[in-house]
């Protein structure tokens, strides 16, 4: 068990508004070994973003255990659970989630920031991620003086600078052309090919063919788990 | 993160949206400009006692002859109640080092050919000029021959000086008085006002003139005692009045005399603005809770538009306390700004103020200290609600907010 990036057991998730009480995920026991890129479909409403949001630490589970990368992390309170983010997680969003007054290399350094690195590394190893995505020559373009496959190159540059456990992607094609999404997969396969632990949230199938597995969620639960091949690579220790 | 890099952030935030920032930072402005332009004037006052009393002659106690009211009914007709042997008796008190008698003659008109001018007309003794600090600006003072020849001689000050005589010197020249022709030896330099009474609107005869030819008889109005020190001003009122209990010995409790501190007056003069301080004081601190509100309402806006930013933030491993830290800075640079617009606008106010009223002000850099002081903890108090609460957003609502 101990050499797992994520090991639940029994995740539950209850939203309760009012008299309005929405389970959101009724019992989830998902483990994903190092190297693997896990797809996870599903309609909307069938729990996979709730699912997504609980293994980046976003929100607590209601019920159940959590671990990742072998520390129990269900109850981590704010503070233990930014730590986490910023140690073990990278996100790619829909979105981009890009902070719209800071350069593509300021808004790599972010998570760096936070996890206190010194300027000069800082400023090094944001411009190797932008490099290792393509965008050498982009380092102080503003999100809006760049394409949306660009904006989502950066995002996916920010959340691999910090070398994370496991990177989860909501979407992270959802809002490109297709051939954006090309190139977004092409990165995603390649540090899938250097031995990254994914978790990439999708609603379309050929998006999900990229993973080794693809996880079918519907009504809370994992109803099918689809295995399509052994990870392409043996992990990379870290 | 260090500071700079914080504090660049904040602004980097602030210079997005630099007018509303302004707009929001200008209660704190006012507030500041109150504190300042406060701080300015009372200080000002206060070297302004100290200057007066060093121009108007330290350590004198008035003593002056007072109406009374008789158990029968009937009020006194004179105030000149302070007998040759009263002033003599005063002078021989340890702590006492001169005292002037004076007598102001209300009403009289001095006239050069066809020109006239009512000044009060004072007779005094020698030391009179002398205790109060008066120069003479032209020709000479009163002596203490013309006091004992009884020379008709007069000096004047300098509004009726220039009244008579306009630009042309005044020595020399004979003024009349009443039917009596006085010789003008000197005009004496300018000392301003104390309490609304232009201390230059005044003329001077020798006191045995005056009494000869102007009042009769040998009783004074007034006579102004100096005393060695500041410290010897209360006991020497004190022994004054026991003095003059005992020689008066009127019974009833009834005196016919009074004391009073110059200094006292001086101060009293200087409480014209002290209520333009405390208006001042209480613009100063109503702007500064008005100018705090608006700023805690301000951030708790931004925290709003930002929530999504700050989702992501903390999706990138920001701690609460990162956060907190963030819009607190944001809070603390507003302030900060407007706490530096706001001293220079209130050095511009003190500039105006002492321009209008004439009133003294003095700028201590502490003053700036304590202004920008004000603003910081402005900023800390009512940053801090809005910073906890972008603090304690969730993370996953933050990130769903659109």
């Amino acid at each position: 068990m101990a050499d797992l990036v994520i090991a639940t057991e029994d995740l539950r998730k209850r939203y309760d508004s009012g008299e309005l009480s929405v389970e959101a995920l009724r019992g989830v026991d998902l483990t994903v070994a190092p190297g693997e890129l896990v797809a996870v479909m599903g309609p909307s409403g069938s729990g996979k973003s709730t699912l997504l949001s609980i293994l980046g630490c976003l929100e607590q589970p209601t019920s159940g255990s959590y671990l990742l990368a072998g520390e129990e992390v269900a109850r981590f309170d704010e503070r233990k659970a930014a730590r986490v983010r910023r140690e073990r997680i990278g996100f790619v969003f829909q979105s981009y989630n890009l902070l719209p007054r800071s350069t593509a290399l300021q808004n790599v350094e972010l998570p760096l920031i936070y996890a206190q690195i010194p300027r000069d590394e800082r400023r090094r190893r944001a411009a190797r991620a932008l490099e290792s995505v393509g965008l050498a020559d982009r380092l102080a373009h503003l999100p809006s003086q760049l394409s949306g496959g660009q904006q989502q190159r950066v995002a996916v540059a920010r959340a691999i600078v910090t070398e994370p456990a496991v990177l989860l992607a909501d979407e992270p094609t959802g809002n490109l052309d297709s051939h954006s999404e090309a190139e977004i997969l092409e990165i995603l396969d390649d540090l899938h090919d250097r031995g990254a632990t994914i978790v990439m949230v999708t609603h379309a199938r050929e998006v999900a063919e990229h993973g080794t597995r693809i996880l079918h969620m519907l009504d809370g639960r994992i109803e099918i788990d689809e295995t399509l091949r052994a990870s392409r690579a043996a992990p990379v220790p870290t | 993160m260090s500071l700079a890099e914080q504090l660049g952030l904040a602004v980097q935030a602030l210079r997005a949206n630099w007018l509303r920032g302004l707009l929001t930072a200008l209660g704190v402005i006012i507030g500041v400009a109150s504190l300042v332009t406060l701080t300015a004037i009372s200080a000002g006052a206060r070297e302004g006692v100290a200057t007066d009393l060093k121009r108007l002659g330290p350590n004198i106690v008035l003593l002056d002859g007072e109406f009374i009211t008789l158990p029968n009914g009937v009020t006194t007709p004179t105030d000149r109640t302070l007998t040759r042997g009263d002033l003599e008796a005063v002078a021989r008190l340890p702590s006492v080092r001169a005292v002037a008698a004076r007598q102001v003659v209300e009403g009289l008109t001095i006239s050069s050919g066809r020109v006239r001018t009512s000044p009060f007309v004072s007779g005094v003794s020698p030391d009179y000029l002398r205790i109060h600090n008066v120069t003479a600006a032209q020709g000479r003072l009163l002596t203490r021959d013309d006091n004992r020849f009884g020379r008709e001689v007069i000096v004047l000050g300098s509004i009726p000086a220039r009244r008579l005589f306009r630009a042309a010197a005044a020595v020399g020249h004979t003024v009349r008085v009443l039917d009596r022709e006085f010789t003008v030896v000197g005009v004496y330099a300018r000392r301003g006002s104390l309490g609304g009474e232009n201390l230059d609107n005044n003329a001077f005869l020798p006191l045995t003139v005056a009494k000869r030819v102007l009042f009769g008889g040998d009783n004074v109005h007034g006579a102004d005692v100096q005393v060695a020190s500041a410290a010897d001003v209360a006991p020497t009122m004190d022994a004054i009045d026991s003095l003059m209990a005992e020689r008066h010995k009127i019974g009833g409790g009834l005196e016919d005399w009074s004391t009073e501190d110059q200094a006292q007056i001086i101060n009293a003069a200087q409480a014209a603005t002290s209520t333009f301080q405390t208006l001042t004081l209480a613009l100063g601190a109503i702007a500064l809770i008005v100018g705090g509100i608006g700023i805690m309402n301000i951030m708790l806006v931004s925290v709003t538009e930002r929530t999504r930013e700050i989702g992501i933030r903390k999706a990138l491993g920001a701690d609460p306390r990162h956060i907190q830290g963030q819009f607190l800075t944001e809070a603390l640079v507003l302030c900060t700004a407007g706490g530096a617009l706001g001293v220079g606008l209130g050095l511009a106010v003190a500039r105006v103020v002492s321009s209008l009223a004439g009133w003294q002000t003095v700028i201590a850099p502490g003053t700036l200290v304590v202004a920008f002081a004000t603003a910081l903890a402005v900023g800390l108090f009512f940053g801090f609600y809005p910073a906890r609460r972008a603090a304690r957003l969730p993370p996953a609502v933050a990130m769903r907010y659109d």
